[in-house]
């Protein structure tokens, strides 16, 4: 009786020993993994940066001022903004302002009372 | 407590570990029954059962934790990842070491790309001749004699070619030389070329800054891979170095700067020097291109110190701006006989003396104020030292006249511009303290920085100058500078040019220092222009209203909109231009 409890203690210890040691191969196959997986990430993300870092300076050198002015004439016709340019609202000829203003209030007040309606006829 | 040890009787016969025949009495030991006999069975039993239960333990413990971890949920390896640090989760390292360089609006002005640079191992490499032929090919700017010469030399490390481009690292990966070798190491790039030499200055092959900011910095973008920003404006730096050049074209000058500032903080928006050089290539560049006139030459401004002077003989409260002065006659001051170059004319305010630029005028006003008052307030003004707090280290030192020399002469000259020089940065400085509202800012080239000021004249005393500077602009020298609907303030300012100690009356450096809008100064801008030649245009003049002020009419219209400074036209001025341009 004393025997079989000592086997059965030593292959439970076997057992667990064995489940311990594949749970270990396990785990450092898996974390052999993710390292690799960290490594190719972190290489592409240096890479990337480099990239970047070089995108920045050519969009830098085919944003200069120059070019762009050159550009804006030559596509849109648009020039540097004369001071002339640049007026109050109040000085345009037409009281746009007031009629947009009526215009939108009226169209408000209808859309609430509209939403109003339908909320009164759901309850 | 005390043992009863008996030594046993000792058996021949029997083997006796040492020490066993020192038996403990039973006397201490009765309730074990303790022999030495029997008690090598018990201890190995005893030794046994410790072992396992301490295995046992271990076991239970890492089967615990081994189960926790990989079969259930409660450490995901992410999660733990992630809940680390960021030195631990990057990794890698950013191939780029030195910070980049932005302007006020993000854009890059400086920044860095990784590159290789290509050495050789000499002792590795086999064939130099064939070796020099091969590279010379890759890189035909260097000479074979040149890469023979340098594969013969005995070392383990010597730079063949530095900043490879990818195409080139890869033909000569493909040559599979055994002993060429490459560096990682990074190239700085300043897209915009000559725009911002003077500001952004340089860095040597080691990438260390050599001048300008790069220099003056060089702790704060070695040290952190976050972009430093500067309070620069591209698009304004770039229209004023287009008008200096044309400028200087124009009126076959050596040389021009400008220097666009924020009077409300000091900060520097553009600062421009012509000529200047492209800070991408590595050549020889002519002594002339690599100063920086703005910050570092120092001149003798001439009219543009009336403006300091009426300042502070309002602020000293013994000139009124209703106040006149005989200018009719030349005046006296020891030996020195002062007079106005464009003859006499009368009685004048200080408006007028300011308007008409006058010498005789200026010499009056300090007459009646001192000359320790003045000392005072030019020491104030910062005209003493160099503005060590801008972020360059090329500045200057003024030359101050010391307490000794500083006589009656010297009271009169410096009240209308000689013999003190000082530097456009030190004049476009001081200039913003007397206009914008009387406070000093020390000028800065960082972003969102705003020294401490100090209050060097009254709010009354600048709301009075802004008011005498307008009309300079309206019917005195700076006419050409009046643009249309931004009210410019400002004053002329034109020198003899200092040439081995002597003052050469051909050459001049003319000045012009002005502001908008009257009404609230928000930019203060200063045009200089060196050795500017008379033309037809001019009227064989070469005095700074002929020149600097019509480029710094050209400079506001033009960057006035930019800065989103609100043009003040009256409404019905304002009908009129929507009408005209409904009509067109």
């Amino acid at each position: 009786m004393r025997n079989i409890r000592k086997t059965i203690w030593i292959l439970g210890l076997f057992t667990f020993t064995m489940a311990i040691a594949l749970t270990s191969s396990f785990l450092k196959n898996r974390v052999q993994v993710l390292e690799r997986r960290l490594a190719a990430i972190n290489a592409n993300i240096q890479k990337d940066i480099a990239d970047i870092h070089v995108l920045n300076a050519e969009w830098s050198h085919h944003n200069t001022p120059e070019r762009l002015r050159k550009l804006a004439y030559e596509q849109l016709s648009l020039e540097n903004a004369k001071p002339e340019q640049i007026i109050n609202y109040s000085a345009l000829q037409f009281n746009y302002e007031d009629e947009n203003a009526a215009q939108t209030v009226t169209s408000n007040k209808k859309n609430l009372t509209t939403l109003v309606k339908a909320e009164v006829k759901k309850n | 407590m005390s043992f009863n040890v008996n030594f046993s009787k000792r058996n021949s016969e029997k083997f006796y570990l040492p020490g066993q025949e020192i038996k403990i009495s039973r006397g201490m030991l009765a309730a074990k029954n303790y022999t030495t006999e029997s008690d090598n069975v018990l201890t190995c039993r005893l030794r046994t059962k410790i072992s396992i239960l301490f295995f046992a333990l271990l076991y239970c413990a890492l089967c615990i934790r081994v189960s926790y971890v990989c079969l259930g949920q409660g450490i995901s390896l992410d999660t733990a990842i992630a809940d680390q640090t960021d030195v631990d989760v990057i990794r890698f390292k950013n191939p780029v070491k030195r910070a980049d360089i932005m302007d006020r609006n993000g854009e890059i002005i400086a920044t860095s790309l990784p590159t290789v640079n290509l050495y050789a191992n000499t002792k590795k490499v086999r064939h130099a001749k064939d070796v020099a032929e091969k590279l010379n090919y890759i890189f035909p700017d260097i000479s074979y004699d040149r890469f023979y010469s340098l594969l013969s030399r005995k070392g383990a490390f010597i730079y063949l070619k530095r900043n490879l481009s990818p195409a080139q690292q890869s033909q000569v990966n493909a040559l599979g030389i055994p002993g060429l070798e490459f560096e990682n190491c990074e190239k700085r790039i300043y897209p915009h070329k000559n725009l911002f030499s003077h500001v952004l200055g340089n860095t040597d092959v080691d990438n260390q800054g050599i001048s300008g900011v790069e220099k003056y910095m060089n702790d704060r973008l070695t040290s952190s891979t976050k972009p430093l920003y500067l309070s620069v404006d591209l698009g304004i730096q770039n229209t004023i170095r287009d008008e200096l050049i044309a400028g200087v074209k124009q009126f076959n000058a050596t040389g021009a700067a400008a220097i666009l500032m924020d009077v409300s903080n000091g900060q520097i928006v553009a600062l421009s020097s012509v000529p200047d050089y492209d800070p991408n290539e590595n050549i020889q560049v002519a002594e002339r291109a690599m100063f920086n006139f703005a910050t570092k030459g120092i001149y003798e401004a001439g009219s543009v110190f009336k403006v300091f002077n009426t300042a502070l003989s309002l602020e000293s409260g013994k000139v009124k701006t209703t106040d006149r002065f005989d200018t009719s006659h030349p005046v006296f001051v020891g030996r020195l006989r002062v007079t106005d170059p464009h003859g006499s004319h009368g009685s004048l305010t200080p408006e007028d003396i300011l308007v008409e630029s006058s010498n005789i005028g200026s010499t009056l006003e300090i007459l009646r104020v001192g000359k320790k008052f003045q000392r005072k307030f030019l020491q104030s003004i910062n005209m003493d030292k160099a503005l060590s707090e801008v972020e360059l280290p090329e500045i200057a030192k003024p030359q101050f006249l010391n307490e000794k020399r500083w006589g009656d002469v010297s009271m009169a000259t410096i009240s209308y511009g000689y013999g003190i020089s000082s530097s456009p940065l030190h004049i476009i400085t001081a200039f913003s303290s007397v206009i914008n509202g009387g406070m000093y800012h020390q000028p800065t080239l960082l972003h969102n920085v705003k020294h401490k000021g100090h209050r060097v004249v009254s709010e009354k005393t600048s709301e009075s100058m802004r008011t005498l500077l307008r009309a300079v602009v309206t019917r005195g020298t700076g006419r050409r500078a009046n643009v249309d609907g931004y009210q410019v303030i400002g004053k002329t300012g034109t020198a003899d040019k200092l040439e081995n100690g002597r003052y050469n009356h051909s050459k001049s450096i003319s000045t012009f220092v002005s502001a908008f809008p009257e009404s609230n100064p928000r930019y203060a801008l200063i045009v200089v222009m060196d050795d500017p030649k008379a033309s037809k245009e001019t009227f064989g003049y070469t005095t700074a209203g002929w020149n600097a002020v019509p480029i710094t009419k050209k400079i506001i219209t033009a960057v006035a909109p930019q800065l989103n400074i609100r043009v003040d036209f009256d409404l019905d001025k304002q009908k009129s231009i929507v009408n005209a341009a409904y009509k067109r």
